[in-house]
């Protein structure tokens, strides 16, 4: 709050905020949206001088790959910086591997979180209480880290996580509606109702940024030109610079390289329905795998969640392959040939329909073509800028679904009198969001994969449009809801229909999709609300971590009694939020929510 | 590369040795020497890592004015005076007068006095020319820039519409929270049963629902603790925000350069076009002075000048004022060339020993201690064997045990023996030992050429001591095939006189020496001829 330092502020919130004045205090608002057994923060009267007032929070938002810190009661982050990647979708099997793997998470975190204090905020981390944006599908094991290096190395009078997808609803003014997290290493949907995250129906793909960023790469390796530099000055005059192209050496599409082609370069086109039926875009392997496919809608929750785990466990073999992810997660490289054969066919057809000009980008050359002067040129082709982004619209994989697929997916699992409600408010957060084009996309292709259900076809040739009771129709109980679709940040919505939620779409403020979860986090800090808020005191008393390996405690404890527990996690709530089971949840159950936290 | 001697902070792990020198987590626990602190209350190095910092001072790198600290939270961490960054190319702009519209004398005039000209204002980049006038940045007056352009970041659109979201949210909250004691208890997880929190969670889910179906005038109180959150109505909707243009913008683009870097929108929480020529220019971010405590018993360790024009320190307890300081070097390359004159061709390529760590090698190093006490000291030293073979003296390769051994041998002076280093002195106090340099060098000189012959010892121990320096000869004997860096880790402890002059005390503490990467064979001649 602005109160103390004098900053614009209503006289309002200067008077329900004063902490002066006890009542103000038992004014102060209980939890919003923390699940139903988290603590909601409490606030001492006590003031302690100093620059901020102390009610003002650290709003740090740490993502595996960009990170955002500033100031709770801020419209943006004061800082913004990009890290190496943190964490993966993987954990090392080997125990002595993951404990090294740790450690220099750990030291890493700990760098990171220092500089967030002292560099970019300017602020001496013993009085601010802090807010850790927390991704629903954040590993324990790295929370325990973050809480570790705050208490014990920064000192920091509290922590408090706050679901990252709830936050985001937050910062458009809502507590329900269907969050999607496109973020760097996987996309994630969260239904959120009244405030509340359903963590049970949340769904997920790892077609993300990552994912995109390899895609690209093997898409430019493939197709793209590498132009090396001249020898001499006298033959950049002098060659044409088609007779020294050649294809692009792999050094140089460096990580740095790709950043900019994917946050410079890239956009969504519009979707080629027409011209692009699902059987061209899905290679014809996929049939067995359409056998697999769960009956989603009324599986039990208990093998839902095996299958978030499956699907991470699956995932963790593709993606070292770059050619593995050209088009398909299953093609293996020693397939390439009638892959690349196949992948020649389907860049014919992105050329033909793209209209996106191609670019020259300059690029440090390979170590074996240093001899040259200047820098490389590579040629970025237009459709690749166009179409790379399709990876991540492609369905009909049953461990990799599109994201439109996934949502979905999650409006399938959500209670049916729910349904309409999330499907009208749908919010699509996180940075590869920030593609142009991206959301009017998502869009569409939620609309098309109702219509046309994917799965149903290939074999069975129906003709498209309304196949009549296909087997494998998933989302056939969700076409009612098509004109209910919205999209709340959607910034070019469709005409709206006469539903009563479509209206919804495109009405969220313009804030951009990479910073709304921050964004949220600033204004619960300021509302004074938050997630369940763990002091200092606590940590202490329970003798902060036992160092390594508390995973496989957490299990048989009861959440909340043992001192590894004393960071809340909604994988720890003793019952899933909702009517009480009858009985309390099977043991295997917790561990496979465990295992799909952990990612292990 | 050169090689390093890096100090060890056991802050990160609670084990106080080092992790092995391979290992990922090794390099986070070793500092240079110079960011070091030493705690004497703890009697123990401190590192950036483990001291508690605060700051004792704001101000702006480049105009260096101190910022009040009262300031600094209204200014967001920013110069608030004339600074101001390119938002291209990051250098500081600087504020120019537009051209008089006359006359030509004019403007020379102008430009020798700086500051008067013609009323519009903008912002100059002398790098990479930008200007502000571009974006429609302008200033009637030179001076205060920073207040003028305050008036936008007042009125951006995100901090209007925040506002306007915490005006929608309070009246919710206060209405939750005040009524019913539900959340009270929902405060206390530890106490809760898990029974009842299930169900006043199915419960309280449920009564939002119903509210919504039936909607009712607002009667906050009756309607139970959870209320319906009106719907919130934008300032500025996103649907009005064309991103289609912006998609288009792209799908046209000639040149990378016209898209705004993401580090150069990244903060930005709004959505702004992506076209770099939108971009405006940012105030200079402050930079504070930073006192640094211990962080176990909180006495300060570092603490600079108030002022921001000065460099100095008030309090400095820096390790480099108590370990000695430990430079490790091959010798110089024309002794090497002396030395192996015979059996190596590629000698002329080799411009230093560090470059040329072939694998089936020995390679002497000389290790300088330098004391920074007033005391002499004696310093112990201990290579961490990576595996100790004793009978891998002799480098005739070929044997069968290849598999067992370790990559490379390090071999330094015993680690009882311990090497005395001469007290530090001011420079004047060294006349003296002016022609000992000289005569030092032929010694030197002779003294390796024995050490090189292979002979254990022969090379090794002091080779020489002046002033507080003393440099110790070692050797490191590399596997026929070694691969990868030759990085061990070396226990040093040294004893120095304490103030209680009957018994010495010693300080222990950990340092990994870096001297370079093996080059695998490629079918050249055993290097070490006897």
């Amino acid at each position: 709050m602005s109160a103390l330092a004098g900053g614009p502020s209503t006289p309002r919130s200067r008077t329900s905020f004063a902490p002066a004045t006890p009542a103000g205090v038992a004014n102060v608002p209980r939890s919003v949206h923390s699940g139903t057994v988290q603590a909601s923060p409490h606030y001492q009267t006590s003031r302690r001088h100093s620059l901020y007032g102390t009610e003002d929070r650290i709003v740090i938002d740490p993502g595996s790959r960009i990170w955002k810190v500033g100031f709770s009661g801020e419209g943006r982050p004061r800082d913004v910086f990009a890290v190496h990647p943190l964490w993966c979708l993987q954990r090392s099997p080997d125990p002595i591997q993951r404990d090294e793997d740790d450690r220099v998470l750990a030291a890493r975190v700990q760098a990171h979180l220092r500089a967030a204090f002292h560099d970019s905020l300017l602020t001496e981390p013993k009085s601010r209480k802090v807010i850790i944006i927390e991704h629903p599908l954040l590993p324990v094991y790295v929370k325990d880290i973050f809480a570790k290096t705050l208490f014990e190395n920064l000192q920091v009078p509290s922590i408090s996580f706050a679901s990252s997808h709830l936050l985001a609803l937050l910062s458009v003014g809502r507590i329900t509606g269907l969050v999607l997290d496109c973020g760097e290493l996987e996309s994630t949907a969260l239904p959120i109702f009244s405030s509340r995250p359903l963590f049970h129906q949340l769904r997920t793909t790892p077609l993300a940024g990552a994912r995109l960023t390899s895609h690209l790469r093997a898409l430019l390796l493939l197709f793209g030109t590498f132009v090396p530099p001249p020898t001499s000055l006298s033959a950049a005059v002098n060659m044409p610079t088609s007779s020294c192209s050649t294809r692009v050496p792999l050094e140089v599409l460096s990580d740095a390289v790709l950043e900019e082609i994917k946050t410079r370069c890239s956009f969504v086109g519009e979707s080629l329905d027409g011209a692009l039926g699902p059987g061209i875009v899905s290679p014809s392997d996929e049939d067995p795998m359409d056998l697999d496919l769960p009956p989603s809608d009324t599986a039990p929750s208990e093998s839902e969640f095996s299958r978030v785990s499956a699907d991470r466990d699956s995932n963790a073999g593709p993606t070292s392959s770059d050619f593995s992810v050209v088009s398909q997660a299953q093609i293996l490289p020693g397939r390439s040939s009638r892959d690349e054969h196949q992948l020649q066919a389907l860049a014919n057809l992105y050329m033909r329909h793209s209209t996106a000009t191609n670019l020259h980008l300059k690029v440090t050359p390979p170590a074996s073509q240093q001899a040259g002067t200047g820098q490389g040129t590579l040629i970025i082709p237009g459709w690749i800028r166009e179409r790379g982004s399709e990876l991540l619209f492609e369905g009909g994989d049953v461990d990799e679904g599109s994201i439109a697929e996934t949502i979905l997916d999650c409006l399938l699992k959500i209670p049916v009198d729910l349904r309409k409600t999330l499907a009208s408010s749908i919010l699509v957060t996180g940075g590869t969001a920030m593609l142009p084009g991206f959301i009017p996309r998502l869009h569409v292709e939620l609309i098309r994969a109702i219509v046309t259900s994917p799965s149903s076809s290939p074999r069975p040739p129906i003709a498209p449009g309304r196949p009549r009771p296909p087997p494998y129709d998933r989302y056939a109980v969700l076409r009612p809801l098509v004109p209910h679709f919205a999209i709340l940040n959607n910034p070019s919505p469709p005409p709206p229909s006469n539903a009563r939620g479509s209206a919804n779409a495109g009405k969220a403020p313009a804030f951009t999709p990479a910073t709304m979860a921050w964004v949220g986090g600033s204004l619960a800090g300021a509302l004074k609300t938050g997630g369940a808020e763990v002091p200092r005191e606590k940590w202490d008393e329970a003798g902060g971590l036992p160092d390594s390996g508390d995973d496989a405690m957490e299990e048989d404890d009861v959440a909340g009694r043992s001192p590894a527990n004393v960071i809340p996690d909604w994988t720890r709530t003793p019952l899933p939020v909702g009517a009480p089971p009858a009985n309390p949840p099977p043991p295997q159950m917790r561990e496979a929510t465990l295992l799909a936290v952990v990612g292990a | 590369m050169t090689p390093t001697v890096l100090y060890h902070c056991p802050c990160l792990s609670s084990d106080p040795i080092p992790p092995p020198p391979n290992a990922p987590s090794s390099s986070y626990q070793f500092h240079p020497l110079h960011e070091l602190f030493f705690c004497e209350e703890c009697d123990a190095v401190r590192c950036n890592r483990c001291v508690s910092v605060e700051v004792s001072g704001y101000y702006c790198p480049n105009c260096l004015f101190e910022v009040p600290s009262a300031s600094v939270r209204a200014e967001k961490n920013r110069c608030a005076r004339n600074c101001f960054m390119c938002p291209c190319c990051r250098n500081t702009l600087s504020v120019v007068p537009s051209d008089p519209s006359d006359a030509d004398d004019g403007r020379l005039l102008t430009g020798g006095l700086g500051v008067v000209g013609e009323p519009p204002f903008f912002l100059y980049c002398n790098y990479c020319r930008w200007d502000s006038a571009e974006v429609d940045v302008t200033f009637e007056k030179p001076t205060g820039l920073a207040a003028q352009l305050q008036r936008f970041e007042d009125s951006a659109p995100d901090s209007l519409e925040f506002e306007r979201l915490k005006e929608h949210f309070e009246p919710f909250l206060r209405a939750s929270s005040s009524s019913g004691h539900p959340q009270a208890t929902h405060s206390h997880p530890a106490h809760i049963n898990p029974i009842t929190a299930a169900a006043s969670s199915a419960l309280a889910r449920d009564i939002p629902g119903v509210v919504k179906y039936t909607p009712a005038p607002r009667g906050r109180r009756d309607k139970g603790p959870r209320d319906e959150l009106s719907e919130y109505r934008s300032r500025v909707e996103v649907a009005g925000t064309k991103d289609t243009s912006n998609v288009d913008f792209v799908r046209r683009l000639e040149e990378v350069s016209q898209v705004a870097a993401l580090s150069q929108r990244w903060t930005s929480s709004w959505t702004t076009p992506l076209r770099s020529s939108d971009l405006r220019p940012s105030r200079i971010p402050l930079r504070s002075k930073k006192t640094k405590r211990c962080s176990t018993c909180r006495h300060i360790l570092i603490k600079p000048e108030q002022k921001a024009q000065s460099v100095r320190f008030k309090i400095k307890l820096v390790a480099a004022n108590y370990l000695p300081a430990m430079s490790i070097a091959f010798p110089s390359p024309d002794l090497a060339r002396q030395r192996a004159a015979g059996s190596r061709q590629t000698a002329a390529e080799d411009t230093s020993g560090a470059s040329g760590l072939q694998a089936g090698g020995t390679y002497p190093f000389q290790l300088a201690l330098t004391n920074p006490l007033y005391d002499p000291i004696k310093v112990r030293l201990k290579a961490e064997p990576q595996v100790p073979p004793p009978s891998f003296t002799a480098p005739a390769g070929g044997s069968p045990e290849k598999a067992k051994r370790p990559p490379f041998v390090v071999r330094l002076p015993r680690p009882e023996s311990e090497i005395p280093v001469a007290a530090f002195a001011e420079a004047w106090e060294y006349e003296d030992d002016e022609d000992m340099f000289g005569g030092d060098d032929d010694e030197l000189g002779l003294e390796r050429e024995r050490g090189g012959g292979g002979g254990k010892g022969k090379g090794i121990g002091v080779i020489e001591r002046r002033a507080n320096v003393t440099v110790v000869g070692g050797e490191v004997v590399i596997g026929r095939d070694a691969k990868g860096s030759i990085k061990f880790n070396m226990l040093v402890s040294y004893t120095y006189r304490s103030d209680d002059p009957l018994a010495d005390e010693e300080f222990t503490f950990y340092t990994v020496v870096d001297l370079g990467v093996i080059i695998p064979r490629v079918g050249v001649e055993s290097i070490t001829s006897d």
